[in-house]
């Protein structure tokens, strides 16, 4: 089944105007929503992901702690609303529980959970609006509400998806070109470029698929710079709430939320 | 002495003055005067030098503790004074933090979640769980009992690890002439073997699992064939 | 709910120590795998795979429906695989576990939305009548590994299996009884075979291949490749887990190529031999 819409036309455009290697446009939110220890709003484009991290807290049941770690459990919810046409997808669905199986998977291993034996961190991605790159997006949404609830990662994870047509590769696909598309979705650590993340489901030849690690390596890295830069300026502002605060001796005075990030990012690296 | 194969509601013709029926055995009474005593499962009939003590040696894997045998077992977690261990019953053991040799109330060994345990089965009684104990009870001396470092635990049926409790069987001697070991055999299908190389432990857990009759059942000249093709 | 008890440190450590000098408990290299045994059953499509003591059942059996309104040119096909209590202990009947999860999951990938099947050869009547296909994967014992297992064990009875010759006249389906006219084979664009590598906490451990039980316990992260011996890659799977280089998964990429050519020409073997020991009466 060949779609209508063309893929990549002869000037090189793909169907909604981008290049071969553009992205779509990222906005990130991470001011603080309800009693969310931390959260983040992410849009790639018009796919739309809401995390809310709560923890480390007492685990709920005996059973699930663990006696020399945090135990990270992950729940997906895709809002009915979030497709074109309206569906329901019940909590046992298994594409669901993959999503929420890989995400922990994912984040296990990058946050440092020996350090709180025998409490849990609990993840909750809300998928709002879906078009394309579904799990890149919750992975992103994710490393950031985890940052915003101070818990320690060893390093940001980042994702992005990478289809291939016939020979030229296209980033971070839209819904219409993933059904087309053979894509891969690697989420990666900007800082030692290893990736934790690589999942497949259509038919590729091998040699196609060195060239996609690399090229989502690569916008691993742009969005990396992204996200950091949203922490950086939500850093930035708490700084200045505090300074506006009553008149405690703020060391270094403006510079002082510079100065914070830049520790933060001694203690990532 | 010849086996007996005995499958399981076979009457079993046990008489003596001071008769003791061990597993597998049960005495069934249809009226006073004719008691029976039938068979419950399938193995080998086996009997004492003097007829006074029968049972059946069958081959299972599920182990059901017994006072006094000794099992090697895997702590799972702390529980007041001591630990729960995991001896593969039904249900985990508890062993006591006194019950070990030197042990006072400030002076306990200090056993971590995972760790293994050499230890004898104190207490089993049907309605309750099962205790250890890492010391002789009398002398209150360790006696080979105890946590068990380094090394690696292999696990068999239960007739292998009776087979290997046997002195006369020829598995551990023939690797023994081969390469120094050590090794604590647990009666709940469970082996801790340790040497001093990897390959060793690594050719030591392979004979195991092949000579086990539920496995291959090879036997020795099988064994020798079997340890000159591994590289040792 | 009680977890398995997980192994013991000695244990561990000793594994830990005998995978870095690249020793395997069962003998194996680290790039070895275990021998696929695939016994088939007295009916086509029935095949029992088994890899050391993880084994396998897949059963594969058709039936005439109507297609969808939406699809009416497509066979269907489905997957029943469900874990139970039976293959080893950990897994509970009610709330899929994430390995059932994601065994259903790579199951469903691999077998059917790597497009193996020509869904298009299994319509019969368009729009009225079309053949469906269901896979029953049962799964024995878990000794480690039996993703690998499911999808080898999946593919080979779609292989195995023959459906009834159909004809069609006018607007009528005539199928004939396997006695009466030889069953067809299902029509396969390829077939995809699945490898899965372990990876250890300590970098330096190289990883190994098809996993036994103790090895996947004490794994910090799988990878499942899914390959035909075209090279084509169907699934690559790696959630999560211990980070790897770019070059760690394509050396295992590089790897599962060769090892598919190999299971491909051993599944083609054990198959012609059984067809040549089968008697299908034709009258």
């Amino acid at each position: 089944m060949s779609s209508r819409v063309e893929i990549l036309n002869d000037g090189g455009y793909r169907s909604d105007g981008r290049r071969q290697y553009e992205l779509r446009d990222i906005s990130i939110d991470l001011s603080p929503r309800g009693t969310a220890d931390g959260s983040a709003l992410i849009t790639h484009g018009l796919t739309e992901v809401m995390v809310d991290v709560f923890g480390p807290k007492e685990a709920k049941s005996r059973g699930q702690s663990v006696h020399d770690r945090a135990t990270v459990s992950v729940e997906v919810g895709i809002m009915p609303f979030s497709t074109g046409e309206r569906r329901k997808r019940n909590r046992g669905d298994k594409r669901v529980l993959e999503l929420a199986a890989s995400i922990r998977q994912t984040f296990e291993p990058i946050i440092q959970t020996s350090l709180y034996p025998r409490s849990e961190i609990s993840i909750f991605v809300h998928i709002l609006q879906q078009d394309g790159g579904l799990l890149p997006a919750s992975i992103n949404a994710t490393t950031l509400a985890l940052l915003t609830a101070g818990i320690p990662l060893t390093d940001y994870v980042t994702a992005m998806t990478c289809g291939v047509h016939s020979t030229t590769s296209l980033l971070d696909l839209t819904i219409l070109e993933e059904n087309d598309l053979p894509h891969l979705t690697v989420a990666s650590l900007p800082r030692t470029g290893k990736v934790t993340l690589v999942t497949m489901e259509t038919r590729l030849h091998a040699e196609r698929v060195t060239e996609c690690l690399k090229i989502a390596g690569e916008a691993g890295k742009i969005l990396h710079k992204e996200m950091k830069k949203a922490v950086e300026a939500r850093t930035q502002k708490l700084a200045q709430a505090m300074e506006m605060a009553p008149k405690v001796a703020v060391v270094g005075g403006g510079s002082g939320g510079v100065g914070d990030v830049e520790m933060e990012d001694e203690m990532d690296t | 002495m010849a086996t007996t194969f005995i499958l399981p509601g076979e009457r079993v013709r046990a008489q003596h003055v001071n008769l003791k029926l061990g597993p597998g055995l049960l005495q069934h009474a249809e009226n006073d005067q004719d008691t029976k005593i039938i068979s419950t499962k399938a193995g080998e009939l086996q009997h004492s030098a003097n007829n006074s003590k029968w049972w059946i040696e069958g081959n299972s894997k599920r182990y059901i503790p017994a006072p006094q045998e000794s099992v090697v077992g895997v702590v799972t977690a702390r529980s007041g004074d001591g630990w729960r261990v995991d001896i593969g019953s039904a249900h985990p053991a508890y062993l006591d933090g006194l019950a070990f040799e030197g042990a006072t109330k400030r002076n306990k060994p200090n056993l971590k979640v995972g760790s293994l345990l050499y230890a004898r089965v104190s207490l089993a009684h049907k309605d309750m769980e099962p205790e250890l104990e890492c010391f002789d009870a009398q002398t209150h001396k360790a006696e080979g009992f105890g946590e068990l470092k380094g090394g690696f635990m292999v696990r068999c049926s239960l007739k292998m690890c009776r087979l290997l409790l046997n002195p006369n069987h020829f598995l551990l001697p023939l690797l023994g002439s081969r390469f120094p070991l050590e090794a604590a055999t647990g009666l709940n299908g469970r082996v801790w073997v340790s040497s001093k190389e990897t390959k060793h432990i690594i050719a030591i857990s392979r004979c195991i699992e092949s000579v086990d009759p539920d496995g291959g059942g090879m036997d020795e000249a099988g064994v020798h064939q079997f340890l000159g093709t591994l590289d040792i | 709910m009680p977890r398995p008890p997980s192994p013991s440190i000695p244990e561990k450590e000793f594994l830990f120590s005998s995978l870095k000098e690249s020793l395997r408990l069962d003998g194996r290299q680290p790039l070895e795998t275990r021998t696929p045994i695939l016994t088939f059953g007295p009916d086509l499509g029935w095949v029992e795979c088994a890899m050391g003591k993880t084994r396998v059942l897949a059963q594969v059996d058709a039936k005439m429906v109507k297609p969808p309104p939406e699809r009416p040119l497509e066979g269907m096909i489905t997957i029943h695989s469900e874990v139970s209590p039976m293959a080893g202990t950990e897994y509970e009947p009610g709330r899929p576990s994430d390995e059932e999860v994601n065994l259903t999951r790579m199951l469903d990938k691999v077998l059917r939305r790597s497009d193996a099947i020509d869904k298009e050869s299994l319509c019969v009547l368009a729009g009225q009548r079309v053949w469906h296909l269901r896979l029953t994967i049962h799964c024995l014992s878990d000794s480690g590994n039996m993703l690998d297992c499911a999808c080898l064990a999946g593919i080979v009875a779609f292989k195995h299996f023959r459906r009834p010759e159909v004809e069609v006249v006018g607007d009528e389906v005539i199928v004939h009884h396997p006695s009466e006219r030889a069953p067809v084979p299902l029509s396969m664009h390829h077939t995809p075979f699945c490898f899965t590598f372990a990876y250890f906490p300590d970098t330096d451990t190289a990883p190994v291949i098809d996993p036994s039980y103790m090895e996947q316990r004490i794994s910090a992260g799988l990878i499942s490749i899914a390959l035909n011996a075209q090279k084509e890659l169907c699934v690559i799977q790696k959630a999560g887990g211990v980070p790897l280089s770019e070059e760690q998964v394509l050396a295992a990429i590089d790897i599962a190529v060769n090892k598919a050519v190999a299971l491909d020409k051993l599944v083609t073997k054990r198959l012609e031999e059984d067809w040549k020991g089968r008697k299908v009466e034709v009258r």
